[in-house]
This record gives structure tokens, C-alpha cells and sequence, in this order.
């Protein structure tokens, strides 16, 4: 499943071992997860999925598992 | 293929500053959010090997930071400043407001736009010595006058233009400041990639985080030549490098070279490579292959564009590639450092990778149409500056072959010299020869008394005063022109002169050129009527080749310097022709 590389790239991005990811991994949970590094996710991701966000997708999201549902309606399964 | 930015980022927190014996103080100025850049830069000086300390400016504060002589700017001390700019946050509400003003109003907006430069650039220069590099503006593709923008007496378009011309003009005249092009930053990617209408409304980010690597990257192109780590010579290996196919298999006319696709791919690599040979980057190539075969296309191949005299250096062989290119490193007196390796062959380019790491290896793939572009993303050609002579490099290397050949053709040294009809032309510093001058006392390393480095502005000074001397060498030969490859500098005393600089361009040296020199300042100290010349030798790893010229020329060691006193006859090598200017 596609969605299982979310994690992954999450966990690169922020410097992390993928081990330490949640569905709940939030800006709260994790120290680097500031404005500028969510947005490099953001980047990431697209690259990734080959998708584009929308700004209020962007600025939605408060953990992983909203970056799951906000890809699901991208058709990332 | 770059990096992403987050990988960047990653990397930057495992860096091991300890290993760097060079070092920067980088200062990043913007008018918009760049985050991630000075993560970038951070890597890419470290593979480098350079210590990277750097400032970053408040967002939108470079004018502030600029203006005040006591900002954060100043107090660090930066060798190189980067100020990024952005068309939005110059223009501020303009940007939009611009389109409704009349001609007239935008000829003045201009003309204040300029202004606010032209002081930010000036009073940088007068509290700093960093050097500045300044982008300029880009032009948006979008006008609400669609198609009738350019029919506008002063349109907005235009008026953006206006102001990079304008910078640009006004840097003509400061040395120490470049202009970064970001209009051709936007439209190598395309304004489309570069701005993000998201990131923008996000966080004022005008330069998508995906590109900002390629921005690092093209920043890298003023901090090599500072260090002289850019390259100056790239050898080349022939089969399916310079041409499609195996000369010593498919034949002279079996070959791929022009009228193809295919071939006309490799013809524009070729020329390609010649407009660097015109810019004063040296060629050599390093093949596997019977000197006979390849030579044949090299000098009679009619879709040739490299000829024989465009090489400085030829290994046609079946020895070993990385023996070959020691050959060709030593043979044209260059460090492997300065060099690039290109060859498709992986299984090569891996050898010299292994055996030469310093030497940088571009492997081609396997499609000649990516070479030229391949060539063009380097940014390792870079100078500072260009001077004649780097121009003339290509020729002077030819010459040197001859020179070489000659060399061999002959019995003895003595005979060699003599018929080498050495002309040396001694000249007075004047503004022409000024950066040249420069340029010598920064690189030249083997024969150097003192390797004291002069910038221009210093040796524009020291040409200046009436207690100094300045003063280089041209030589010539029957070869061909050298090129301005002597320098010396004398401090005037009453009674005697000191030397200063004394340095020798190491591709003309072992020729008496040197001993030449001297003995006509010996002359002219003595026509001034002084008693003495005195000279210092400061030992570096690197300048052995001087160590023995003072006492080989009659100097007589007195504590920590040499003296010459000019009661006696003065010893002139009769081999070779001195003029003076």
C-alpha cells in the first residue's frame, strides 16, 4: 500500500527513525516539526505522490494521519 | 542530479567542521523567505572542505542590515555577502500599483529603484571588504496590458529591465561586486516551477523549496574561483566521447561525427568544448586507442571541431588511464586538483575516481545529446576575473608542446636556450597590466621569494606611490608570445632597494628569464645610483624552486635577509634579449 511510505518520508524529513512515527506524530510530538519543516514535508510528498495540495489541505493538517486522509482524496491508497 | 532539500537539511547536522583546513564567512541577506538555503550551502561547503560560518539577515531586513554601519551585517565580517532579491518586495505595493501609473511615473520609480541600490551597493563597500554578490530582478511573465505591454512608451516590463540595466552598469565600475541573474535562474527552471502561488501565500517563499539546491548550487560559482578551486583543464578520452563509435573497430569513416543525430551531438559537444579552450580552459586527451587511427581523425576528420593545437597535452595509448593523466598533469606542470576527466567508460572513471579522488570524474551516459548540457551545469569554470593571458592559455599550451618537442630535438641545454631566441620585454605597471599583476602574486607558489598576495586595488595603490617600484615580464620566444609571466615589486629607499615580490610563472621557468630580470634591476639600482639591493627569502612548502636564486646570483646573506652591493660588474645572461619599456 502507498499510504505505508508516508511514515517513512515523514520520518526523513524531521530526522527520525521510522520506528518513532505515528499516526499521531504531531508538531507537538516532534521537536523539528516547525512551520518551515512541515512545509519541506509538504514538498516531499508531492514530489512523492506526484500530487498538488491545496493551501487549506496545507494548512489542515495537525498530525500524520490527516496527511493520510488529505492523500486519500488525491486517490493515494 | 541535486539532492533534495531535506536531504540537505539532513546532512547539514552531521557535518564534521574538523576536517577542514579552509575557511568562509558566508553573510545571506533576502528580501523574501530562504530557509534552507544556508543548510545547503553549509553541505556543499563542506564537501569542498571549507568551514562555513555564515549570517543571515532578518526577513525583508537587507536594507536595514545594508544602511547601518553598526548592524549585525558589519559586526560579523563577512568575506562574501549574498543579497537575494526579490521584483515583490523591491517594488512593495508597486508591483501591482505600477501597471496604473503613467509612463512618466514609472520612468521615476525607476530611476528610485536604481537609486536605493546604487546606495546599498556604496555603503556596503565603504564599511566592509566582502565581496557582493547581488541579484537582480525578474521580470513577470504576466502583464495586465497582455499583448500591448511592449507598444507602453515606459511600460512596467520595461521598467523592471530598466533597473537590472541599471545594476548591471553600476557594477561595472566596483570590482568587488557581482550580479547573480536570477532572471536567468527563472527562466533556465521557468517561472511556473520557481514560484509557488502556495508557498508564497504560506510564507512569503518566492523560490520553491525544490530548486533551492540548483540556487546553492549556482551561488557555489563565486565561492570556487575565491579559493582557486575551480577547474582549469579537462581531458578528454576520445572513443564515444569526441566522437560515436570505436575508431580502431568501425575505421575512420565508420565513425559518428556530424551529419547524424547522433554525431551532430557530439560536434556540438565539441564546439562547446572550444568556446571554453577561447575562455582559457585548458584540453588534453587520455585515450586507449593506436595513435595512428585516432590522430588521423583528430587531424583529417572533416566534421572536426578540436584540432591538434587545441590539445596541450596528447596520451594516445593502451597504458593505464590514471598513469596517463599523472603524465599529463606533470607534463603541463598542473595540479591534478585543477583538473576534469570525462570518459564514458565507467570501468575508467572509476579507476581514476579510486587512484586521483581530487581529480573530478564526470562518467557520460551513454546518450551523446546529454553531453553538451552535462558541460554547461558545471560550475567549476569559474574566475573572478579574466586577464589576456588567460585567454591566450589554449595557445600558449600549444606552443609549449612545440617548445617541448623542440627541447628533445636538440642535443644540449645551452644549445636549446640559444635557440629559443628568448626576448623578455620588462614593463612598467599601467592599468592593463594591473589585474594580471595581481593575479600572479595570488596564484604563483613554486618560484615566489616571499609570496606576498596582492588584490588589484592593492597593486593599484603600490603602482601609485613613488616609493614602490611595480613592474612585470612579457616573454617571448620563437615559439610564440608567453604572455605577461615575470612580476616584481621594489621599495625605494635612499640609499637602497628592497625586493619586495620576486615571481616567476612556473610554465616559463629553468629558461634564465629570472636571472634576466634580475640583473636589470640590478642595472637600474645602480644607474639610480644605489650601494645596495637588498632581498628576502620567506621558505613555503611550496617555493623550493627559489631557494637558491639569491646566492646563485651573487646576494650574500646578512641575518634574516640578502644583500647585494653594487660596487661590481653585474652578470647579464647573454642567451636572451632584455628590452625595457
Amino acid at each position: 500500500m502507498k499510504l505505508d511510505e508516508v511514515n517513512a518520508i515523514v520520518a526523513k524529513v524531521f530526522s527520525l527513525p521510522e520506528s518513532e512515527i505515528t499516526d499521531e506524530s504531531s508538531p507537538e510530538t516532534i521537536e523539528s516539526w516547525d512551520s518551515f519543516n512541515g512545509l519541506v514535508l509538504v514538498d516531499e510528498l508531492e514530489t512523492h505522490f506526484k500530487i498538488k495540495f491545496s493551501i487549506s489541505e496545507i494548512t489542515d493538517v495537525k498530525n500524520v494521519s490527516d496527511i493520510k486522509r488529505h492523500l486519500k482524496n488525491h486517490n493515494v491508497s | 542530479m541535486e539532492k533534495s532539500l531535506s536531504d540537505y537539511i539532513a546532512l547539514s547536522k552531521n557535518i564534521d567542521e574538523l576536517k577542514h583546513d579552509k575557511k568562509l564567512k558566508v553573510a545571506i541577506l533576502s528580501s523574501s523567505t530562504l530557509n534552507g538555503l544556508n543548510e545547503t550551502l553549509h553541505v556543499k561547503f563542506s564537501e569542498l572542505g571549507i568551514d562555513y560560518q555564515s549570517y543571515l539577515g532578518g526577513y525583508n531586513q537587507y536594507n536595514q542590515e545594508l544602511l547601518n554601519s553598526k548592524s549585525g551585517l558589519y559586526t560579523f565580517s563577512p568575506d562574501v555577502t549574498f543579497v537575494i532579491i526579490d521584483v515583490r518586495n523591491v517594488l512593495g505595493d508597486y508591483f501591482h500599483h505600477a501597471h496604473d501609473m503613467s509612463d512618466d511615473e514609472r520612468k521615476n520609480l525607476a530611476k528610485e529603484k536604481i537609486n536605493e541600490l546604487q546606495n546599498l551597493i556604496e555603503t556596503f563597500e565603504n564599511n566592509s571588504n566582502s565581496k557582493l554578490v547581488i541579484t537582480n530582478l525578474n521580470v513577470p511573465s504576466y502583464s495586465p496590458n497582455g499583448i500591448i505591454e511592449n507598444k507602453l512608451k515606459f511600460g512596467f516590463h520595461e521598467m523592471i529591465e530598466e533597473i537590472n540595466n541599471s545594476l548591471r552598469h553600476i557594477l561595472k565600475n566596483h570590482n568587488s561586486v557581482y550580479m547573480y541573474d536570477f532572471r536567468q535562474f527563472v527562466s533556465k527552471f521557468g517561472e511556473k516551477n520557481v514560484f509557488d502561488y502556495r508557498q508564497f501565500h504560506l510564507g512569503d517563499i518566492q523560490i520553491a523549496f525544490n530548486l533551492i539546491p540548483y540556487l546553492a548550487n549556482d551561488l557555489m560559482s563565486y565561492i570556487k574561483p575565491m579559493f582557486g578551486i575551480n577547474r582549469k583543464c579537462i581531458v578528454l578520452d576520445l572513443d564515444n566521447t569526441l566522437w560515436g563509435g570505436i575508431v580502431g573497430e568501425d575505421g575512420f569513416d565508420g565513425i559518428e561525427l556530424g551529419d547524424t543525430p547522433n554525431g551532430e551531438a557530439f560536434v556540438e559537444f565539441q564546439k562547446e568544448l572550444l568556446v571554453l579552450w577561447n575562455q582559457g580552459i585548458i584540453l588534453a586527451i587520455n585515450s586507449k586507442n593506436n595513435d595512428n587511427d585516432a590522430m588521423k581523425v583528430i587531424t583529417k576528420h572533416p566534421n572536426m571541431i578540436l584540432r591538434e593545437k587545441h590539445f596541450a597535452n596528447i596520451q594516445i595509448n593502451w597504458d593505464d588511464k590514471a598513469i596517463n593523466l599523472k603524465k599529463i598533469a606533470d607534463e603541463i606542470n598542473i595540479g591534478l586538483n585543477s583538473m576534469v576527466f570525462f570518459d564514458d567508460d565507467k570501468i575508467n572513471c572509476e579507476r581514476i575516481k579510486q587512484e586521483f579522488p581530487e581529480v573530478l570524474t564526470i562518467n557520460l551516459p551513454d546518450d551523446p545529446s546529454q553531453f553538451t548540457p552535462i558541460l554547461k551545469e558545471m560550475n567549476d569554470f569559474q574566475v573572478l576575473q579574466r586577464t589576456d593571458e588567460d585567454k591566450k592559455r589554449g595557445e600558449i599550451y600549444a606552443q609549449q608542446l612545440e617548445r617541448n618537442k623542440f627541447e628533445k630535438s636538440v642535443s644540449n641545454m645551452d644549445d636549446f636556450l640559444k635557440n629559443l631566441d628568448i626576448r623578455v620585454n620588462i614593463k612598467k605597471s599601467n592599468n592593463f597590466l594591473i589585474p594580471r599583476i595581481s593575479q600572479l602574486t595570488l596564484k604563483t607558489n613554486q618560484f615566489n621569494l616571499t609570496t606576498k598576495r596582492y588584490q588589484e586595488e592593492e597593486i593599484r595603490n603600490l603602482s601609485n606611490d613613488k616609493k614602490f617600484i611595480v613592474g612585470c615580464a612579457q616573454v617571448f620566444d620563437k615559439f610564440g608570445d608567453n604572455g605577461i609571466t615575470g612580476v616584481f615589486i621594489i621599495e625605494k629607499d635612499e640609499t637602497s632597494w628592497f625586493i619586495d615580490t620576486f615571481l616567476l610563472s612556473c610554465r616559463i621557468m629553468g629558461r634564465g628569464i629570472e636571472n634576466a630580470i634580475l640583473s636589470q634591476i640590478l642595472k637600474d639600482a645602480k644607474d639610480e645610483g644605489m650601494a645596495e639591493i637588498k632581498a628576502q627569502f620567506i621558505p613555503t612548502q611550496k617555493n623550493k624552486p627559489a631557494e637558491n636564486f639569491l646566492s646563485h646570483n651573487g646576494f650574500e646573506k646578512e641575518g634574516d635577509s640578502w644583500i647585494y652591493k653594487l660596487n661590481s660588474e653585474i652578470k647579464v645572461p647573454n642567451h636572451l634579449k632584455v628590452e625595457t619599456e
